[in-house]
């Protein structure tokens, strides 16, 4: 039991980890959290069942799609919005409440167009075979997610830490006034990792159903206080944090649900509470920092 | 000079992570005295006045005042019992007027204190006691935090960096002020990075470097002392 | 010359407190009279309900700068209270809701120390320590306590009128404490906080404590509200009384009307729960999306709310 609930608890918290990905960087890079953070990933779900259902497509498909798309909603959602709040004169609470809109926005219309009942994707979408592991056996579903989360992980590590852009966004995290100062394009990296953190939130949905089981509008929330738990627990704008938040999260889940099911819905709530009452900068965090 | 000290800060450790911002600083201070804080930027100075303030408990060592163990005070106790401070980066209610502002301080600070208008007359400021705060300019800002310092009844003031951005004028008119309230008894520590401003001032200097005093005497000494000229002047060899 | 502008000063100030009692008068007289000449009264005790709550929000967020989207907790275990000493120890309705308010205060001092934490820190942690107290009381290990998941049923103790009546008269009691707190030094001292907590404390305010009275305050209130509102449903469900809903439409309520003022909640709450009434009960969706899309609106275009259209030209609204 308890080496199913280890190696279960690991691979659900990289795709946690990696379903945190796309607020961590938002709110590394512009100091705001995307309240709206889980109806995209959410809204990744549906293209994925979506997708499946009416056209057949296979969801590996729908991860590129998700991906695109939503980067372009991004953009498309950024320039009215963003730049605006920036130069308001309390962007933190502000963009808040904008993102709170926004996610009963989004919520409202998933309502509209996909009804309240909750849907899913079929476990057997990649296959019926099982992985075997020291003698207990995963679902493949399970496995095909943690990879694909984890090399988006690490793309994203070698984005930040390989390219000009990427090396532009840490100098923006690191210190956005600096970085303005010194004539970085502060608002289009901020642009592009907007589009980019959208983009990756719905890409993480397309796996979601297969993780959590199923979807309906009113999910968003609940992933929103998952994926910001894991990165404060993971500290912010280090997208290694991501993945010791999610392993965290991952794994006390999984031994909640095994030792003591009934409590283990409160899980995330717990573990944020601990967090930021007891070390607010996170487990890889250097300071403290308000936001 | 032999008047009972009413401040006293004893080994002042403080560290931010691994780095040592106080590294054991000790000092004393008279009524009606007035110290001029000096030193390179990350000495320490404004981490001082922070400690003194209360702002940040330190890791070490104890700050003392008016016969009482006030290391560990909260901000508002020691702003109660007439330990004031302005900022260096002023920090005014933005959205209350000026005046507003200046009564706060007056209706929760020390009493006996000058009254909202005679803070408002002393620092020049009755003239736009109406307007809110975030439309004054900021060295108009500076002398709110000043005003309001005033207002709640300080017998400490930690005034830190007044000068920065002022004209040659204001800063005579600055340095005349600071020197009424010393001669009132209050007692001022003044960081300062404009050294001439300080020479106006006071004689008294303490000079940091790396969270550490390395001179505490006259102005005047302190110039030709080979640490301070090698870390602070830059003239040193 | 001195002491004219000292009587017009004085004159000025009765005027603005005469233009507040208003408001406290018009909701209790409002809401007094109200079911003599409109049926549904269900429709009246939400709106006192949310209308409160709107306040409890108001006097958090608009005085403090905290935004609790994790209200309900506080509206829940209120209802809880008072549904465990009407079952438990057998007090009469009235000492219940008390009980009710009481344990959310009680509740409020245990998660104190969520105020260190500022912005979407404390907003998202709020929420988490809601759905902890929801799951608690719903949980089945508490069968013994809260009947766990299976809810209340206080057939015994269902008093419409004199539940009406009390939810009348803790809205009014919020409504003057809100105006209270405003008018007070106590109100720019929290004003002065939430611009900027060190430079008030070196003003000489006691940042922390200020903070605890408001946050306790606030709970007082959603305590005392949601005891009300599940003595006057008197079967509820731990779904009922800790629908996060709850919290998220007392904030727009707030948002929306105006928050820092006495007015703005109440506009607030009559104009949006009006809407809900004639759209949101049938399509709950279209009511969401009008206001989902209403917040964004008002961030970035208004984000004092309606009331600040008023405020704009100078004008003083309570």
């Amino acid at each position: 039991m308890f080496t199913y609930s280890l190696v279960s608890g690991i691979l659900f918290g990289i795709f946690f980890g990696f379903m945190a990905l796309g607020l961590n960087l938002i709110f590394g890079v512009m100091e705001m959290v995307n309240l709206a953070h889980g109806d995209f990933v959410v809204l990744g779900g549906y293209v994925a069942i979506m997708a499946l259902t009416s056209l057949h497509i296979n969801p590996v498909v729908s991860l590129v799609i998700a991906l695109v798309l939503f980067f372009l909603v991004g953009l498309g959602l950024f320039f009215p919005l963003i730049p605006r709040l920036s130069n308001s004169r309390d962007p933190e609470m502000l963009s808040l409440i904008l993102f709170f809109g926004l996610s009963q926005v989004l919520e409202a219309l998933m309502v509209i167009k996909f009804g309240v009942n909750p849907e899913s994707l079929p476990l057997s979408v990649f296959g019926n075979s099982s992985w075997h592991f020291l003698g207990q056996s995963y679902q493949i579903a399970w496995i095909v997610t943690a990879l694909v989360s984890l090399v988006m992980i690490t793309l994203t590590y070698v984005f930040l830490y390989y390219t000009s852009l990427g090396r532009a966004v840490r100098a923006v995290m690191g210190n956005r006034e600096e970085a303005l100062a010194s004539g970085l394009p502060v608002k289009r990296t901020s642009a592009i990792i907007f589009a980019i953190g959208i983009g990756l939130a719905a890409m993480s949905g397309v796996l979601s159903p297969l993780m959590i089981g199923s979807l309906d509008p009113t999910s968003g929330l609940g992933l929103t206080t998952i994926a910001f738990a894991i990165v404060v627990i993971g500290s912010l704008g280090n997208p290694l944090g991501s993945v010791v938040g999610g392993l965290v999260y991952g794994v006390s889940l999984m031994l909640m649900q095994t030792y003591l099911s009934s409590w283990s819905v409160l899980v995330p709530y717990l573990l944020l509470l601990i967090i930021v009452l007891v070390k607010p900068s996170g487990l890889l965090g250097k300071g403290v920092r308000h936001a | 000079m032999s008047r009972e000290p009413i401040l006293i800060f004893e080994n002042i450790v403080k560290k931010f992570g691994a780095f040592r911002a106080l590294d054991g600083v000790s000092g004393t201070l008279a009524p009606g005295e007035i110290l001029g804080l000096v030193g390179p930027n990350g000495s320490g100075k404004t981490t001082l006045i922070n400690v003194i303030a209360g702002l940040y408990y330190p890791d070490s060592g104890g700050v003392r005042s008016q016969e009482q163990d006030i290391t560990h005070w909260p901000m508002h106790k020691r702003a109660r019992m007439g330990i004031n401070r302005t900022f260096q980066i002023p920090k005014p209610f933005k959205s209350l007027s000026v005046e507003e502002n200046i009564a706060l301080a007056y209706h929760y600070g020390r009493k006996p204190a000058m009254s909202p208008q005679q803070a408002l007359d002393f620092v020049g400021l009755a003239p736009v006691k109406n307007q809110l705060a975030l439309q004054l300019n900021s060295s108009q800002q500076k002398l709110l935090d000043l005003a309001r310092a005033l207002a709640a009844g300080p017998r400490i003031l930690l005034i830190d960096e007044l000068a920065a951005g002022l004209s040659h004028q204001e800063l005579q008119v600055v340095a005349d002020h600071l020197q009424a309230l010393a001669q009132q008894d209050i007692a001022l520590i003044v960081v300062e990075h404009h050294l001439g401003f300080v020479n106006q001032l006071t004689e008294r200097v303490m000079v940091m470097n790396a969270g550490k005093e390395i001179f505490q005497g006259s102005l005047s000494r302190a110039a030709q002392d080979p640490t301070v000229s090698a870390v602070y002047l830059g003239t040193g060899s | 010359m001195l002491n004219t502008q000292l009587v017009e000063a004085g004159k000025r100030q009765r005027g603005r407190l005469l233009i507040n009692g208003v408001i406290p008068f018009l909701v209790l007289v409002g809401f007094s009279l109200s079911p003599f000449v409109y049926a549904n009264q269900a429709i009246l005790f939400q709106m006192m309900a949310f209308m409160a709550l709107a306040q409890g929000v108001n006097l958090l967020y608009g005085f403090t700068g905290y935004l609790p989207f994790g209200y309900v907790g506080f509206f829940g275990i209120g209802a809880y209270g008072m549904a465990i000493s009407i079952q438990l120890l057998h007090f009469p309705g009235l000492l219940a809701v008390v009980m009710g308010g009481l344990l959310s205060a009680i509740i409020a001092i245990i998660f104190l120390p969520l105020l260190r934490l500022s912005g979407a820190y404390f907003a998202i942690s709020s929420l988490a320590a809601a759905e902890v107290l929801s799951n608690v009381v719903s949980n089945s290990a508490m069968i013994h306590i809260t009947n766990g998941p299976y809810g209340e049923q206080l057939t015994q103790s269902y008093h419409p009128v004199t539940s009406y009546v009390a939810m009348v008269i803790v809205l009014v009691l919020t409504t003057v404490t809100v105006i209270f707190i405003r008018n007070m030094p106590f109100g720019r001292a929290l004003m002065a906080i939430r611009e900027d907590p060190v430079s008030a404390a070196m003003a000489g305010i006691a940042v922390v404590r200020s903070r605890s009275i408001v946050w306790l305050l606030s709970a007082l209130i959603a305590g005392l509200t949601g005891a009300i509102f599940g003595w006057h449903l008197s079967v509820f469900y731990p779904n009922t009384v800790f629908d996060l809903n709850i919290s998220i439409l007392a904030i727009v309520f707030t948002l929306f009307g105006g928050y820092g003022t006495v007015t703005g909640p109440v506009l607030g709450s009559i104009v949006l729960y009006g809407l809900y009434n004639a759209i949101g009960i049938s399509d709950p969706q279209y009511f969401q999306l009008i206001y989902g899309l209403l917040i964004v609106a008002l961030v970035l275009f208004l984000p004092g709310g309606i009331i600040s259209l008023i405020q704009r030209r100078g004008n003083y609204v309570p």
